[in-house]
């Protein structure tokens, strides 16, 4: 894709590292103007980074701020590949993270395996020490033997430890002592503590995210220092700030010490630029639909917050406990497969096409029908992508349908194509279901904003489905992770265990424990040169029913002298999310928390002023068939780029643009707002 | 099989829309639970979920439940639709864990709901969790010593505890209040309600979407599918009639002496049935015994296992039919027998046979054997607290699966009663305990020898302090019906209870005894057994054994008994080991010209080499087939000549020099 040419003025550049394509996003700081460009990703991934940002026509010393959002500790982590590194831990519990919790996510087949730990056996050693569930030191670090420990790592010529002992979390000094042993016997050798780390109860969970942390630590530092050096040869003078897992980002340093936060970087990208489309729409509700070629991405806005968890993994049994924007990714996208099952039901996915052999209609070599293939036989896929560069095969689509869904249903193709598409959307209404009515939200209040290669084509299908009112389309679908990319803030996440029923909670007490989250959090930024001025600091209690096993996130102002406001809240949103609560019930605190922030210069898109001029006319015409319509229509295609602030396109039309089409039923009217976001409002249809 | 295309009315996006809704539905049930409830044994996943028809026949199954409590469902919702007839109305919920009308056990409770719409009713929401405590005996309401159901916990027959919307607070507290946790047990009741609740609203709304007649033709329809595809798939096997044996422990009313489960297998055309007649005739003298819904449920969840990609729903039962035999029997237990530990007795003992009788029919599926669940209870009071409250440390372990066709078993994994019961964070336990944890590993050599490997088995124990009043009760099986082979591969380790093991005061427990006394300073120790291995152990790549000492899964000393391969360290250090391939050949011969005679070998000697520590747990049950009391080394001759019979049908057969002799379980 080919970027237009840009003023020579300072810019701000992001850029978005798939598995496919790197996407780069620039925002001209003095007009505003955003343009995008995307390249294939290459073998180094910074050599894709380099050649995005060339194709954006962009000079390196003319960025003044460089974020990045990348799959490189998530591949990391799933092919193993980290340099070698040692896993230090109590006598007696040397296999916690590979026995895990013992549960696996497939109940029924008994010949599916479950992923290995990320250190064996072999790399977890063992050493006399204990500390009681009070933090009461019952046997101190046994001093010969971690020397002896450190005999072997030296022999070993390993750089990278991982200390993880049982209750550090309520007392790190054994995991500080080993480390100090370890540091006089190996100087120079990297060390991570669990407590530091991961300070929170359950071994397993803290264990795991502190082993992920450590092997994944070495990989991004090298990638951070590299890439920042490459681009300062080119002549950028800034910071490179990668994002993390809870939606901020970290400069390359940062990243170094909380690297396993990168493995949720690419995802959490996508559910922050909705949230920013569908502000700038004027929609502080909002459900972000991310729709590639193999998955879909689903998240959730309410009143301008992305939800966040801490039960998340890159692979299951391996939990990585830091704070994660919720994201549900389903198998579900433009590759999946329609096929029909041995009992005679119509099935979509989860087996995708992939990118190889891709739909049929791409013409190489792929043989069984795709969403894909069935928008392009309906018409609503035109048959020339990407500017013409990509040309579509619609018969071989149309014989792909015959074959698999159309003969063997007894339908005519056309029929065949319409169903596939209905299945695929009630698939991912279903999966939008999970994350919202499930938890209490009622989709009538929200927007849902479609993006992605194929999002615009379902958007108002599944919008109608689900009772949605409005469809936002951002102005560039296909790029719009890297616009997210664009838009975070530095943020720590810092957390700590503080159990105590309500009612027993010393404020002052509570208060102070917020203030040294604080610091560290005021440390951290200090560390990455933020100013005080840019640092803000929102402090979150979780609490829980006292006897229950899952707790809920309160945010709270800073130095509070009660809590009953807090507990209100709690009972509200207990009864929002399960539909019931227990307001005579004791109510626990478990946890505190600090989101420690450092402010960047936010981005903005041009405003443009609404205009009504004609339409612009129409680049070609072809026969679409819509679910709204009996036959095919004479519908009219457009191109967005030469649609002003202020067209209203009525449907049945098709918008194109380089990197998505947009598709608009009958009866329904895009509208291009003053920031070019398209609008469709959806009636529901009786 | 020709599929019968006119039997489905709904148009095929329809269709598959509302059957992808069902397990949604379901879903978002089971994670309303998980987020809500208050056992802790709910929250470590024991419990399932379903939406059921007016018949009570199971519409759609959730996508994460206990295998166990799958093929029972529909039989509780039948006995509360008997019992309440038409006084069913919007709002009531009712409750049931009655195992004489197809319940599992008496902790599986089950909440059930109508869904009505606009004054139909349409079915029912269904949501079975495990709760903590049942009142009864003992804690846990896991009372080894149970005559009758009575010692064991409150039998519910259904019993209505909303009524049109209102909560009936004096039923419920009736409940509640003969258990030991009755505001646990509050909490859990609304969780589960609410989860019904939230079930007849989604319906109510596809109800809204597609019109309440396409949804109730479609409750059917999605029951004929799962049928057609189930018997699609039974039809593409070969017929036959295949049968074998599983053994539990002892019926302590009969001394030593293993105890049989038989399972006879037909497959006829597209129909598979399965007889547990000749089983164990009576009901053994422990709580290991259980009724028809826990016998259904594990041929069901065995079945099931061989075609995972079906979904669960009466459909499958109409082509999966079990006859349980004659009334009384261990397998098919009457009023008022106690069946508590059903599920680490016959349960498991059906499933794992089944999964042998299908290893005949889907070689390419095939397993060994898995380790049998367990419960390990210590209740006492806690005086590291003022007023000294109770406390109950509950714990079940993970352990090794059994080998697969060209693949090591799983290690570390929930039981086949349910994967999803996973381990228990200690950090959590120690917390609410005063038992100090002192081990939680893999334990070395626990996977059972072969060609492919048993997954490993874990152990783990605990120190008592600050204690009082403190008792130990343990529910386990398969410390002499060990945990077996297939194909000529051997056994693992067996279950057992230790206390203060390898120290003087040392004593063995077994794996079933209630309220045993302890004291402080006392430590209990148990292993999970790894699962059995498949093939001969001797064919088993050596490279393989190598990688296994390396990784510490197997040691030096076991890899020459087991596997015949000689490994030498050159240096720990690094993990370098080397293998000696001359040796290993000597090995390897040795072994095969002697171990049939080692089957053969005078018990009583063995078992006195044993007691004279020059031969080992692991020599006795891979090498001489010698089943002896692990604690005293006293010889069970019966048993040990059941246990030698077994490993002569299951393992013998597997060891001759041409590939694949073996025998089949082919009777007809």
């Amino acid at each position: 894709m080919t970027a237009e040419p840009t003023d020579r003025s300072m810019v701000r550049v992001a850029c978005d590292v798939g598995g496919t394509f790197t996407d780069v996003c620039v925002l001209n700081e003095a007009s505003g103007k955003i343009h995008v460009a995307k390249t294939p990703t290459t073998p180094d991934p910074i050599d894709g980074v380099l050649k995005g940002i060339e194709a954006g026509g962009v000079a390196l010393r003319d960025i003044i701020l460089f974020s990045h959002g990348t799959t490189l500790a998530t591949n990391a982590l799933i092919t193993r590949r980290f340099p070698p590194a040692i896993m230090v831990t109590t006598k007696g519990f040397r296999d916690v993270i590979e026995i895990r919790r013992g549960t696996r996510d497939d109940l029924w087949d008994t010949y599916k395996e479950m992923a290995a730990p990320y250190l064996p056996r072999r790399d977890r050693l063992v050493v006399t020490e204990r500390i009681d569930y009070s933090g009461k030191v019952i046997s101190e670090v046994n001093e010969a033997e971690a020397r002896e420990l450190a005999r072997v790592i030296r022999k070993r010529k390993v750089n990278n430890v991982a200390i993880c002992f049982v209750n550090s979390f309520v007392n790190p000094e054994n995991e500080q002592r080993m480390r100090d042993i370890l540091l006089e016997e190996l100087p120079g050798v990297s060390i991570s503590l669990s407590s530091d780390i991961m300070p929170e109860i359950f071994e397993h969970e803290r264990f795991n995210t502190t082993v992920a942390n450590t092997v994944l630590g070495p990989v991004a530092g090298q990638y951070g220092a590299e890439l920042e050096s490459r681009m300062q040869d080119g002549g950028y003078s800034g910071e490179v700030l990668l994002l993390h897992s809870g939606g901020g980002v970290m400069t390359a340093k940062g990243a170094t010490k909380f690297a396993a936060r990168l493995a949720a970087s690419g995802i959490a990208a996508g559910a922050i630029a909705s949230r920013f489309i569908s502000e700038l729409a004027g929609y502080k509700n909002s459900i972000s639909l991310d729709m590639g070629g193999t998955s879909t991405d689903i998240s959730l806005c309410s009143d301008g917050h992305l939800h966040v968890t801490n039960d998340w993994h890159v692979e299951y049994g391996y939990p990585i406990r830091f704070p994660s924007i919720e994201v549900l990714t389903i198998g579900a996208g433009g590759g999946s497969l329609a096929w029909r099952d041995k009992a005679g039901a119509l099935r979509n996915g989860p087996q995708s096409a992939g990118s190889t052999p891709g739909p049929v209609c791409y013409n190489h070599g792929g043989t069984e029908p795709t969403n894909c293939d069935a928008n392009v036989f309906l018409g609503r896929l035109g048959t020339k992508l990407a500017g013409g560069k990509v040309e579509l095969d619609i018969k071989l689509a149309e014989g792909a349908i015959n074959r698999v869904i159309a003969e063997p249903f007894g339908m005519d193709t056309e029929e065949a194509a319409l169903s596939i598409l209905k299945v695929a959307n009630a698939n991912m209404a279903d999966a939008v279901r999970l994350v919202s009515l499930r938890k209490g939200y009622d989709p009538r209040d929200f927007a849902l904003v479609a993006f992605g290669g194929a999002g615009a084509l379902h958007g108002v299908a599944l919008a109608r489905d689900l009772y949605i009112p409005v469809v936002l389309i951002p102005p560039n679908p296909g790029v719009t992770s890297a616009l997210g990319c664009l838009l975070v803030d530095i943020t720590h996440d810092i957390t700590q265990m503080y159990t105590d029923t309500v009612s027993d909670i010393d404020m002052t007490e509570l208060n102070n424990a917020f203030r040294v989250l604080e610091e560290d959090g005021r440390d951290r930024l200090l560390s990455e040169d933020i100013s005080p001025d840019r640092m803000l600091f929102q402090r979150y209690i979780d609490m829980r029913y006292l006897g229950q096993w899952r707790s809920m996130s309160i945010p709270v102002s800073a130095d509070i002298t009660n809590l009953d406001e807090a507990v209100k809240q709690f009972h509200e949103e207990h009864g929002r999310e399960h539909n019931y609560s227990r307001p005579d019930a004791p109510v626990e605190v478990c946890r505190i928390q600090v989101k420690a922030t450092g402010l960047n210069r936010k981005a903005e898109l041009a405003k443009h002023e609404l205009r009504k001029a004609p339409l612009p006319a129409p680049i070609g015409q072809r026969m679409v068939r819509f679910d709204e319509a009996p036959q095919r229509i004479k519908t009219p295609v457009y191109d967005r780029s030469t649609l002003h602030a202020g067209a209203v396109v009525e449907g049945p039309a098709i918008i194109d643009q380089l990197d998505s089409t947009i598709v608009v039923p009958p009866g329904i009217k895009a509208e291009v707002d003053e920031y070019l976001i398209i609008k469709m409002h959806v009636p529901q249809l009786s | 099989m020709a599929l019968k295309k006119d039997r489905r009315t709904l148009d095929p996006v329809t269709f598959e829309v509302l059957k992808n809704a069902y397990v949604n539905i379901v879903d978002q049930m089971a994670e309303q639970i998980l987020r809500t409830c208050y056992s802790f044994v709910i929250y470590s996943r024991d419990f399932s979920s379903a939406l059921c028809d007016p018949k009570g026949d199971t519409i759609m199954q959730g996508s994460g439940d206990i295998a166990a409590h799958v093929g029972t469902l529909h039989l509780t919702a039948k006995a509360v639709i008997k019992k309440f007839g038409d006084d069913v109305h919007p709002g009531d919920v009712f409750v049931i864990n009655d195992v004489y009308q197809g319940g599992t056990h008496f902790n599986d409770t089950r909440l059930f709901a109508p869904m009505f719409y606009k004054g139909e009713l349409l079915g029912f929401a269904q949501a079975n969790g495990h709760w903590a405590d049942v009142g009864g005996a003992v804690p846990g309401s896991f009372n080894v010593n149970a005559l009758d159901h009575m010692a064991e916990g409150l039998r519910i027959t259904p019993v209505r505890v909303y009524s049109k919307g209102v909560y009936l607070s004096d039923v419920a507290e009736l409940i509640a209040h003969n258990t030991r946790a009755p505001k646990d047990i509050i909490g859990d009741l609304q969780a589960q309600s609410e989860a019904c609740r939230l079930a007849e609203r989604e319906v109510q709304r596809l109800c809204d979407k597609y019109g309440v007649e396409t949804i109730k033709k479609s409750f059917n329809e999605v029951q004929d599918y799962v049928e057609d595809m189930t018997r699609q798939r039974i039809s593409e096997l070969p017929d036959g009639t295949w049968e074998t044996i599983d053994y539990i422990d002892v019926d302590p009313d009969e001394g030593e002496g293993l105890v049989p489960i038989k399972v006879k297998m037909t497959i006829d055309g597209d129909r598979v049935h399965y007889d547990l007649t000749g089983s164990h005739p009576k009901s053994v003298g422990s709580f290991l015994n259980c009724c028809y819904g826990g016998a259904f449920a594990a041929v069901v969840a065995g079945t099931k296992m061989q075609s995972p990609d079906i979904p669960m729903n009466s459909g499958f039962y109409r082509v999966v039919t079990v006859d349980a035999g004659p009334l009384g029997s261990v397998v098919n237990a009457e009023w008022p027998t106690p069946v508590a530990g059903f599920a680490s007795g016959p349960f498991e003992k059906i499933m794992n046979a089944v999964f042998e009788l299908w290893a005949e029919v889907l070689p390419e599926r095939a397993m060994a054997c898995t380790f049998n669940l367990d419960y390990l209870l210590i209740g006492g009071r806690d005086t590291r607290h003022e007023g000294k409250p109770y406390f109950m440390w509950y714990d079940w372990m993970v352990g090794g699966w059994g080998a697969r066709n060209g693949r090591d078993g799983w290690a570390a994994t929930g039981p086949v009663f349910g994967v999803q019961l996973g381990t228990q964070p200690f950090e959590g336990q120690e917390r609410l305990s005063p038992v100090l944890t002192t081990c939680h590993e893999l334990m070395v050599d626990s996977g059972g020898p072969g060609e492919f490997r048993g997954g490993l088995g874990v152990q783990k124990g605990g120190t008592l302090y600050a204690c009082e009043r403190t008792v130990v009760s343990y529910c386990c099986d398969r410390e002499r019906s060990i945990t077996w082979g297939l194909w000529g591969g051997l056994p693992s380790i067996p279950h057992g209870v230790w206390i203060n093991q390898g120290q003087e005061s040392e004593r063995y427990l077994g794996s079933l005894f209630s309220g045993v006394p302890l004291q402080q300073g006392d430590t209990v120790q148990r292993p999970s057994a790894g699962g059995g291995g498949l093939g001969d152990p001797l064919k088993r790549d050596i490279e393989s054994v190598l990688n296994d000492v390396i990784e510490g899964y197997v040691s030096i000393g076991r890899a020459k008994k087991d596997y015949g391969v000689v490994v030498h360290e050159v240096d720990a250090d690094l993990n370098e080991y080397k293998l000696d391939e001359q040796a290993t050949l000597a090995e390897r011969a040795r072994i095969a010209s002697h171990r049939r005679d080692w089957l053969s070998e005078d018990a009583e000697k063995v078992a006195a080499r044993y007691r004279a520590r020059e031969l080992d747990m692991f020599d006795l049950i891979r090498q001489y087939g010698v089943i002896v009391d692990w604690g005293s080394g006293e010889l069970l001759p019966k048993t040990t000549a059941e246990f030698r019979e077994m490993l002569k049908r299951r393992t013998v057969p597997y060891w001759t020099a041409g590939q694949s002799a073996g025998a089949t379980l082919k009777v007809a």
